[in-house]
């Protein structure tokens, strides 16, 4: 396991421990492991409607792990794959942490990322050190933080990308992981790159910053680079994403990424989470101006040398098949594997080498499909198997002429599903089944639709343009099953009806999931929950009848109008009464008497968290392992790490002055005794004067005494020492805060929380 | 050995009778009722995955479920929690747990007594490869507590072991006994 990861695991398992004697508030520590990707779920407030009546659940103990986040609750471990890739030793890993701590599915979502359900906080260490040990970083996967950076599944097999993305995707994603421009954003941040502007896998429309790969020629030359587009992102309200550039040349990408990220850390909002977003800050102050703010912001940009250094990987970067290439023996043909082989298998513009995607209903596989899949992978088409923001897998460069074998091999995995893409593959995020913030059971209306499609299919067939379309489905207005760019997207709501509550989902017809995700549906009106499977029915079967000849069906909505479609939705959105039919008064799969008292605060928006208080919760982290040093005798290593613990909290306290701050003591101490020691803010007004100024001369003694003899005596006087000198830290913090409140009284009103798409 | 987290699956024998989907409202009900000693938190639907945990019980202590794993559905229960006890008493008080789930399924009215387990098959299994890896090590130090439970559970009647083979899949035992008693019989012989 690479040393920097194990480190910043031993710390978060530091944080439990700490918060298991309440150590450490629960809105720090809520940041804290949302940053590390443990995430709430439903009923974690302890709080649980069961059908009758609300019950709490009585766990253990009654400690928190965050804000009304009952420590014994179960939660959701998200896992970051950047750009989607894997290698089978990672799917090993993954198969067998859902197994152990998990309830052995692992969950694919619509930003290519991993989620592991029903996870006990306790265990999440454990859980992270194994996928280190594969090479897999679960920081940052949740939080106000730089989210799994994503990119096209076919980047480098494509037939119409301009040039494969990976390496570039792969290496912003490491750049930003933990750095320091990323660390004090008010919201999350969403990067996704994709090999062109036509199809959709890269949907950089949505994103807060996307890169859609070009060239260009110049004196003979051929150069990359990129058009970015920021400002984009579903949520309640979509926003499409906006030029910022026409072209950015790949050696700027970094700089550029920094640049933005500080702007928006700088200036969005951290108070009203519901206009966190950048999409809002831009819309606030304009894109001119925000263009210029990052182009200034660019422009003082500390140079850092692994801006170009990753062009050198980005040259070297190929992508090897295992095998050699083949073409398909077609003699025989299997009518089962050729309908499984006209969906899902996609033929790369490497000649005898093909795509093989492996449809997963609602994304979801399971510890021992997983693991059998690696070995397939290792078999057929070694470590460049990745995730799908359709929720599916595919398998990259299998030689043709394997596509017979492989096939069989995944009907034995129950893997061999067809449909990949179409209709019948939905599209959904948890929704009721375990997000705090579902409305309506997006996972149950998604698997009725899944199971009724491909049994449709296999009946008769669907016809080819009912086929070609996309249905996706969220819980809530917050989009995580990305509804907006579907053909049909539905959201959940409830609507009362005589004193009861019905489960609805809002309609959205007409979306784009071609060209980026160009285009986002309209909202038409509410139907039913339990009535959608028939209102698709005759949604569809009005296409067919109606439709020009080749027309699409975003075309067809566009030409027939809101007004006709708002007529279909309405023949669909009666309620009989709770005495004459109950079945619509529950959601599907779920037989309890439908209610949204459930719903509780969401993390997606995470808690604000200034960096500055992650600092001082490390330098007393730090000065804790001094003190387990100071107990087993190993005097000098007590002696620096005490030395060290008052250097993060003194650079903490810099950095609230001067983010460019780099970690050299020798920058961090002259720093700190010109901003605090000199100006006296450091002193703390209750201590005295004198007490406050002794305490920075801990620090600055201790880093002026550059030939110091280390002893016991010595490093027990140093950790007591940084002890006082971090408490003196929090105590200016604590100053600086009721200061500011003091000059804010009166003002900003705190807006309800509208999260918005979370993975 | 520290093993905690571990789990026994009793077969099903009539396998294609049982709706799974009806677990569902069966599950919740048990939540409203507490029908079971596990502080029972919620009802996990994976039954759109072929050969997969089917119908699950979240419990606090450990999980629930009509399993459908290899396609071979059973009635499933692993413990998450750490238990007390010896290591073949762990063993029982899991397998006990699992029992009194199937015997409330067949009990059931909502499943009209679909479900009918096999008295004399079962698979153990770590559910931990860090305490207890596939290993042939991991296996004989767990071979004595299984063996006690076993006896225990069988009454001193004849049984075979097969192992699970595959050294990246679970440590498991799949376990055959010579004469095939009703699950309230083992129920029995456990508390």
């Amino acid at each position: 396991m690479p040393v920097d990861l194990a480190r910043e695991i031993d710390v978060y398992e530091g944080q439990i421990e700490l918060k298991k004697h309440a150590k450490i508030e629960d809105k720090l520590f809520g940041e804290a492991r949302l940053r590390r990707g443990a995430y709430g779920q439903r009923y974690d407030n302890g709080q649980r409607h069961d059908g009758l009546a609300h019950r709490t659940l009585p766990f253990p103990t009654q400690a928190t792990k965050g804000v009304e986040t009952t420590w014994d609750a179960p939660g959701m471990q998200r896992i970051k794959i950047p750009f989607g890739g894997l290698n089978p030793n990672q799917m090993d890993v993954l198969a067998d942490v859902a197994e152990e701590y998990s309830d052995a599915i692992c969950h694919i979502t619509t930003r290519q990322d991993v989620q592991l359900h029903y996870v006990h906080i306790e265990d999440t260490p454990d859980v992270m050190r194994r996928l280190a040990s594969v090479g897999i970083t679960t920081r940052e996967a949740c939080g106000n933080s730089v989210r799994n950076v994503t990119a096209c599944s076919l980047a480098g097999v494509c037939r119409c990308e301009a040039f494969d993305t990976t390496p570039y995707a792969k290496a912003l994603a490491y750049h930003l992981l933990g750095h320091p421009d990323t660390q004090d954003m008010g919201r999350k941040f969403k990067i996704a790159f994709s090999g062109c502007k036509t199809t959709s896998c890269g949907l950089t429309n949505i994103h807060d910053l996307g890169f859609i790969a070009k060239t260009w020629q110049s004196n003979g030359v051929t150069h990359r680079g990129f058009e970015v587009v920021i400002g984009g992102g579903l949520g309640a309200v979509p926003y499409d994403a906006k030029l910022f550039e026409a072209t950015v040349p790949e050696e700027e990408i970094m700089p550029l990424a920094q640049a933005v990220t500080r702007v928006f850390a700088r200036l969005g909002e951290k108070r009203n989470r519901g206009r966190a977003r950048m999409k809002f800050l831009i819309e606030k102050i304009g894109l001119e101006e925000f263009r210029r703010l990052v182009i200034e912001e660019r422009k003082v940009l500390p140079n850092d040398p692994r801006w170009t250094e990753y062009l050198q990987d980005v040259e070297r970067y190929r992508e090897e098949p295992s095998k050699p290439a083949s073409t398909l023996n077609l003699a025989n043909p299997d009518p089962e594997f050729e309908a499984w082989r006209a969906t899902n298998v996609y033929a790369q513009r490497q000649s005898g080498y093909v795509v093989a995607t492996v449809t997963l209903p609602l994304g979801d596989i399971t510890s021992w499909q997983l693991r059998q899949l690696a070995d397939v992978a290792r078999k057929y088409v070694g470590d460049t198997v990745r995730t799908t923001v359709e929720q599916n897998l595919v398998l990259r460069w299998v030689s043709e002429g394997d596509l017979p074998a492989l096939y069989a091999e995944l009907k034995r995995l129950d893997l061999a599903l067809g449909g990949a893409g179409k209709i019948e593959d939905v599209v959904a995020c948890p929704g009721t089944d375990t997000c705090k913030l579902g409305i309506a059971n997006s996972r149950g209306l998604a698997a009725v639709l899944h199971e009724d499609l491909v049994a449709r299919q296999k009946k008769g067939g669907i016809d080819p343009a009912v086929r070609d379309l996309h249905i996706k489905m969220s819980g809530c207005f917050n989009s995580c099953g990305q509804h907006h760019l579907a053909d049909i997207g539905f959201y959940g709501v409830s609507r009362k009806i005589g004193g009861a509550t019905v489960p609805h989902f809002r309609v959205l017809m007409g979306g784009e999931w071609e060209n980026n995700g160009a285009t986002y549906g309209l909202t038409i009106g509410a139907v039913p929950s339990k009535r959608i499977p028939e209102f698709i029915d005759h949604v569809t079967q009005k296409y067919l009848a109606n439709r020009a000849s080749g027309e699409r069906f975003k075309d067809y909505c566009a030409r027939i109008g809101k007004k006709a479609l708002k007529e279909m939705v309405d023949a669909f959105s009666a309620v009989p009464p709770y005495a004459v039919d109950r079945t619509l008064y529950s959601d599907w799969r779920d037989p309890r008497e439908f209610t949204i008292s459930d719903i509780t605060t969401g993390e997606c928006a995470g808690e604000v968290v200034p960096q500055i208080e992650f600092d001082l919760q490390a330098a007393e982290q730090r000065n804790f392992e001094a003190q387990i040093h100071l107990e087993q005798n190993e005097f000098r290593k007590a002696d620096e790490t005490a030395y060290h613990s008052m250097l993060i909290a003194a650079r903490g306290l810099v950095r609230t002055q001067l983010w460019d701050l780099p970690e050299d003591p020798d920058r961090i101490v002259p720093e700190f005794r010109t901003r605090f020691y000199e100006t006296q803010l450091f002193q703390s007004p209750d201590a005295g004067q004198y007490a406050g100024g002794k305490f920075a001369l801990y620090l600055l003694n201790r880093h002026a005494d550059k030939d110091r003899v280390f002893s016991a005596e010595k490093a027990r006087h140093l950790v007591e020492e940084a002890q006082l000198f971090i408490e003196a830290a929090y105590g200016y913090y604590q100053r600086m805060v009721e200061q500011q409140a003091a000059a804010k009284a009166g003002f900003g009103v705190t807006a309800p929380v509208e999260a918005e798409a979370t993975t | 050995m520290e093993l905690h987290k571990f789990g026994i699956k009793f077969f099903a024998t009539n396998a294609e009778r049982i709706d799974i989907l009806k677990l569902i409202p069966v599950y919740h009900r048990w939540i409203q009722q507490k029908a079971l000693t596990d502080l029972l938190i919620d009802v996990a639907d994976y039954s759109h995955v072929p050969g997969g945990p089917g119908i699950m019980l979240i419990a606090h202590e450990g999980n629930y479920a009509l399993d459908e794993t290899g396609h071979e559905r059973g009635v499933v229960y692993y413990s998450k929690q750490k238990l007390t006890g010896e290591l073949s008493e762990r063993i029982a008080l899991v397998a006990r747990k699992a029992l009194q789930a199937a015997q409330l399924m067949r009990a059931d009215a909502e499943l009209e007594g679909a479900l009918q387990l096999a008295g004399n098959r079962l698979e153990f299994f770590s559910n931990d490869r860090l305490v207890a890896p596939n290993t042939d090590a991991a296996y004989a130090e767990i071979e004595p507590a299984l063996r006690t439970f076993l006896d225990r559970l069988f009454a001193g009647a004849r049984y075979t072991t097969t192992r699970e083979t595959n050294p990246k899949e679970r440590l498991a035992v799949r376990v055959q006994a010579d004469t095939e008693v009703t699950p309230e019989t083992l129920l029995a012989r456990l508390s």
